[in-house]
């Protein structure tokens, strides 16, 4: 998709820190000198178009009670990816469902992410999807420590 | 966190109103005033519960090329290696996981160009090779909300 200048200025409004005031869309519209109707009237857009995915709060999974976040990794045994990947992506603890090639050593392509409360839980997960799917061969790889976690800043 | 909290957090994490006054129309929904609903999410956001308030753009949509990509760093190089990828703006995300390889980051760039530029500098400053380039092939799930449980 292109941007023209004016939806370039917004979406550069839009990445600033505005949402922990009363009326942040008055704020943008200020910055932007627009009327605050055009601005809400474009956000929605956007939002239509879906050149923004989402609008709102992101959580910290760790602190909003999700303590054990681990990226399992399946290898698919030849299996039908669109199938199998239906299966993984309708699991409402399954956030992110991928496939990815395999590489050197490396025969796990299709990569879920997972957010449970304990690792009991973590494991009942697993064994769900497993028995869903049909997979067996996976690995865990659980989180070891958070280096870096934030939002990319488009036309920064 | 209170029941008020939860009932906010699973709100507008992916029904933010667009609004001249959103958190007026969240308050009205749980039945607090517009200025405690404020003031709840700014302590949310202050206790690291919230990590940000804000839009998620999609990256492809953008004209952007998203990947994660990986790579084997011994223990004593990991603070070294972590150290050069967090100064991309590019890389969003970097975490040291278990097993082999251990280092799994996310870049996010508006050419492959650039990406295959942060990579080679990455592998070049660091001392690690080979990095892994695993662009996705299929997406089937993004999804970012999570529904937070309780009374």
């Amino acid at each position: 998709m292109e941007f023209d200048t004016k939806n370039i200025a917004l979406i550069k409004a839009l990445q600033k820190d505005v949402y922990l005031e009363a009326e942040p869309f008055q704020k943008i519209a200020d910055s932007l000198g627009l009327p605050l109707s055009e601005v809400i009237e474009k956000v929605k857009e956007l939002k239509g178009l879906g050149v923004i995915r989402r609008f709102g709060a992101a959580l910290t999974p760790a602190k909003a009670g999700f303590k054990t976040n681990a990226m399992i990794v399946w290898d698919l045994e030849g299996k039908e990816e669109d199938k199998i990947g239906e299966i993984m992506a309708s699991h409402p603890r399954v956030s992110h469902c991928y496939i990815r090639p395999p590489f050197e050593g490396f025969t796990y392509s299709l990569y879920t992410m997972t957010h449970s409360n304990s690792d009991e839980e973590l494991q009942d997960i697993i064994k769900e999807l497993s028995e869903k799917s049909g997979l067996t061969r996976y690995r865990i790889l659980r989180t070891v420590k958070e280096l870096k976690k934030t939002s990319p800043v488009y036309f920064g | 966190m209170d029941s008020i909290d939860r009932e906010i957090l699973n709100i507008i994490q992916s029904d933010f109103p667009i609004s001249p006054e959103p958190y007026a129309e969240v308050g009205a929904r749980v039945g607090i005033s517009g200025e405690d609903t404020l003031k709840k999410v700014r302590v949310l956001l202050a206790d690291g519960i919230i990590r940000k308030v804000g839009p998620f753009f999609d990256a492809a949509k953008m004209g952007h090329k998203s990947t994660l990509c990986s790579v084997q760093v011994p223990d004593e190089k990991v603070q070294l290696v972590a150290d050069i990828i967090s100064g991309y703006p590019e890389i969003t995300h970097n975490y040291l996981r278990e097993g082999r390889p251990n280092l799994w980051f996310t870049v996010i760039a508006p050419t492959e160009e650039r990406i295959a530029e942060i990579l080679s500098e990455i592998s070049e400053k660091g001392g690690v090779a080979p990095i892994y380039n695993l662009p996705a092939k299929r997406m089937f799930k993004v999804k970012v909300d999570l529904k937070i449980m309780g009374s």
